[in-house]
């Protein structure tokens, strides 16, 4: 995987002081998008080792205490970034059970695959759809379009009636 | 027949009785008679213009000057150079008089008329005001100030604030208002004897009227440290009101509280309401609206927790049907742990509220309750926008309110520091200018020496400096022992860095960093030793430079060019501020200034610049937290305009021509509101324009996160 760019300290993706991953590559091509120097997977740096290890020690960071994870792009769950993805929300949320984690995704959480699945199981609250022009809103929280949706997981799991 | 070119362009023949009287003149000054030396210097003249067709003043006057100068009267030619010099300047400021007055007629001169950002000197009363200004500033400089002040404040060396006011007319600064004294005792007011008010709704409509009273009489900020536990007595008698009138018509005691209690909570709502509208369409005698600041937080009882969330939730909704951001009141929460601090605490619920407001309105700024403490001595709200009163007590009491400022002189560091060949001739010039701006402050306290309380009767007589002098009383004894602050400012310690020291960034660079607090901790050893050696209390200012950080630095230009790092940007960092450009996360950016206001004690403000938080009050709270025992005063710089054509609500773009809506794109200055710090205060760029060193610097600012 690549990423386009790591913020360690971030509030403007997320509820809360986060630290924040645009990872390249998205077969989404959304008309207007704001990001489209990240479609390409292939641009950006490598995701390496070293950057999984920044970011776990930035969460655990004592003096800007960070509240979670955001992880957007591109896409995190570009088939191509399924793989280190998964092991980063993984590593995240056993080192730090209390931190929550937030993903973009331009699928939409219904049509997602068994794998994609695998991640989201991590995730904390997902903004799901495509961005589409016509529909953009700067009024919403966390989203570029009225289309997208913020979905708390967390409170879903927790109703019964929700089979993931 | 040879002329003579004069200063104003137009052309008279030679005449070489002018010049035997001038000289004979500057003879009789020096006691002397020699009446054939003048007629000799007329001829030497008159030779060396013959066949000339035209010739200047100057060069007449100079040859005169030399040919004086090589005789035997040296005396006489002094007196000569001296009657030109004086002729000069009077024929020149002359000029500068007639040029500024006409620039009011006339709109055109931007830095006279868009100083304050809080003066539309588009109406009458603000042009009233600022003629007033510009002859009072030009008497000053004249006749008022020591010449060597008004030299280094002409040329730029210091800067004497607020000429336009004082020390023509003998006013002070800032302060804060003792409303407490003035509400429990009663005052009067033009023919009007005030009472104590019955009422929460009564005692804010009085608060307005003082306020305004107040605000005339002074020149910078009017502040009232706790509102919320001096007006806690009046919501206290509006419930009881209420509740008297409930047990007549419901006769149960639980429902008439609550009766009583819904009331006293809308009637506080709207005291508060009526209280910032008040001061927002208040117009001071100066043509201002005045620089009003509530400081508040800190009380637990239930009347001063409704105190809190009424002036929270008023500004929460906005002025009037845009629900415009109000640039005043300026609001200063005080924050404290075991109060409001965690969530565990009393007031908990008020401090989230206060952090909805700032997302939103920018405003409240934040005192920590402990660190001020630490740096200045006790609690108390800052006078203005960021003047610190340092501790005083009487008769074994901690006194704060009807305290003041008498007036800030600032010093321009990046000059001394072009001027400078290496640090030890730095501050080798430092002091010797620190000498002059002492005798500038000198010169304020004195004028202030033989006035009369009747000069300000809500001041001195009626209270409001918490005294009740007698008209023919003088005000200076309330000025001593440390009662009253006396600023020495500095303007541009990142500028002065650079200069010194060449080429890295202060912020990068540990030794550097250093280097700025140790000029600052070395300008607090020297006012402390002016406060022991006179009585006064001097205090070191952390200037707030809205039109100094472009006056200063463009006389810097204009005398030493463009200096890389140093003059290139017009205009000056603020004080202690890290330059705007750089961009750290807002909590480098606390560690890097939180060392300053300690030795700074008499002013200072530190500030992060946030994207919109409306969204993210959790992280907006986690930067307050982390301020709590780093720095004391702290303003979270959110921008949240609003645009009246598609109703976005966000940060607009701020581009050189003004600013413009991110959604719809509309740059129509009427049908939005942008609301952006310009000093310690709020300013709306949008409707008044600031100042172009301001704008610019407003453009360049990163965001810290
Ligand atoms: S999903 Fe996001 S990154 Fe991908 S094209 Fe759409 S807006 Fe751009
Ligand atoms: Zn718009």
């Amino acid at each position: 995987m690549n990423y386009q760019q790591y913020y360690p300290i971030d509030v403007v993706n997320g509820v809360g002081t986060r630290c924040t991953l645009f990872v390249s590559g998205c077969e989404h091509f959304c008309a207007g998008c704001h990001n489209s120097s990240t479609w390409d997977p292939s641009k950006g740096h490598p995701y390496t080792e070293e950057t999984e290890e920044q970011i776990i020690r930035d969460l655990g960071d004592t003096r800007v205490v960070r509240d979670g994870l955001s992880l957007s792009g591109g896409d995190p769950l570009f088939p191509n970034n399924l793989d280190s993805v998964l092991k980063l929300v993984k590593r995240v949320k056993t080192t730090y059970p209390d931190k929550d984690i937030w993903l973009w995704t331009g699928y939409t959480l219904e049509g997602l695959s068994d794998k994609q699945q695998q991640v989201v199981e991590f995730v904390d609250t997902l903004i799901d759809g495509k961005y589409e022009a016509d529909k953009r809103d700067l009024t919403l929280a966390w989203r570029g379009s009225s289309n997208q949706r913020l979905i708390n997981l967390t409170e879903l799991r927790d109703e019964e009636n929700y089979d993931l | 027949m040879t002329d003579i070119i004069k200063r104003d362009g137009s052309r008279q023949p030679f005449d070489a009785t002018s010049i035997i009287k001038a000289v004979t003149r500057a003879l009789n000054d020096a006691h002397v008679r020699d009446d054939d030396f003048a007629r000799h210097v007329a001829e030497e003249v008159e030779l060396s213009v013959q066949g000339k067709p035209q010739v200047d003043i100057y060069s007449i006057q100079n040859q005169v000057e030399d040919l004086m100068m090589r005789s035997k009267y040296k005396d006489a030619a002094r007196k000569y150079i001296e009657f030109r010099q004086t002729r000069d300047i009077q024929r020149e400021s002359r000029n500068t008089l007639s040029r500024d007055i006409l620039s009011i007629i006339n709109q055109d001169n931007d830095e006279l008329l868009n100083e304050n950002a809080n003066k539309d000197s588009k109406i009458i009363p603000t042009q009233r005001d600022l003629l007033a200004g510009v002859v009072a500033r030009h008497y000053a400089l004249q006749h008022l100030l020591p010449r060597h002040v008004a030299e280094a404040h002409k040329r730029g060396e210091i800067h004497y604030h607020d000429l336009d006011y004082a020390p023509f007319f003998p006013m002070f600064n800032c302060m804060l208002i003792d409303v407490e004294g003035m509400l429990t005792n009663g005052f009067r007011m033009g023919n009007a004897e005030i009472e104590t008010p019955r009422s929460i709704t009564t005692a804010a409509a009085i608060t307005a009227q003082i306020i305004a009273q107040v605000s005339s009489h002074i020149y910078g900020g009017t502040s009232i440290n706790e509102i919320d536990r001096i007006h806690a007595p009046y919501v206290r008698k509006t419930f009881d009101k209420h509740y008297k009138q409930g047990m007549r018509w419901i006769e149960d005691d639980e429902k008439a509280r609550d009766y009583a209690m819904e009331m006293t909570e809308r009637d506080c709502f709207d005291a508060y309401q009526a209280l910032e509208y008040e001061v927002n369409t208040l117009h001071t005698a100066n043509g201002q609206t005045p620089f009003v600041t509530f400081g508040f937080g800190l009380g637990t009882s239930w009347e001063e927790r409704l105190i809190q969330k009424s002036i929270l939730s008023n500004r929460i909704q906005g002025l009037g049907k845009n629900h415009k951001t109000p640039v005043f009141p300026k609001l200063v929460f005080a924050i404290r742990k075991g109060v409001n601090f965690a969530l565990e605490d009393p007031n908990y619920d008020i401090k989230q509220l206060a952090l909805q407001c700032a997302s939103k309105r920018m405003y409240p700024d934040i005192l920590n309750y402990d660190k001020l403490v630490e740096i200045t001595g006790s609690f108390k709200t800052p006078m203005g926008c960021r003047s610190f009163l340092g501790v005083y007590e009487e008769g074994g009491q901690l006194v704060h309110d009807g305290r003041n400022n008498l007036g800030v002189v600032s010093l321009n560091l990046p000059r001394i520091a072009i001027e400078s060949s290496d640090e030890t001739d730095f501050f080798r010039r430092l002091d010797q200018r620190l000498e002059v701006a002492r005798d500038a402050l000198m010169n304020r306290i004195q004028r202030l020496d033989n006035v009369r309380a009747s000069v300000a009767p809500i001041l001195y007589i009626e209270g409001a400096c918490g005294v009740r002098l007698k008209p023919e009383d003088k005000i200076s004894k309330i000025f001593k022992d440390g009662r009253a602050s006396i600023s020495l400012g500095y303007i541009g310690i990142h500028e002065t860095i650079n200069a010194l020291y060449g080429n890295a960034h202060i912020y990068d660079n540990e030794a550097l960093r250093q280097k700025g607090i140790a000029i600052v901790e070395y300008l607090r050893t020297v006012v402390e030793r002016w406060k022991q050696e006179t009585g006064y209390g001097f205090s070191l200012y952390s200037t707030p430079s809205e039109s100094l950080c472009d006056r200063f630095c463009r006389l810097d230009i204009k005398e030493f060019g463009i200096v890389p790092n140093v003059t290139d940007k017009n205009y000056y960092t603020n004080s202690f501020h890290l330059d705007v450009q750089k961009k750290v996360t807002p909590y480098d950016k606390i560690d890097f200034e939180m060392d300053y206001p300690l030795h700074a004690s008499g002013g200072f403000i530190c500030y992060g610049e946030y994207p919109n938080m409306a969204h993210n009050l959790k992280a907006l709270e986690n930067v307050w937290d982390y301020t709590y025992d780093k720095v004391p005063y702290y303003g979270t710089n959110t921008p949240n305009d609003s645009c009246y054509e598609c109703g976005y609500e966000g940060e607009f773009h701020a581009t050189n021509r003004g600013f413009e809506c991110p959604q719809c794109k509309n740059r129509d200055s009427s049908r939005m509101s942008v609301t952006r710090r310009v000093c310690g205060y709020l300013g709306q760029p949008n409707s008044r324009p600031f100042i172009q060193g301001k704008q610019e610097e407003v453009v360049r600012r990163v965001k810290h996160l």
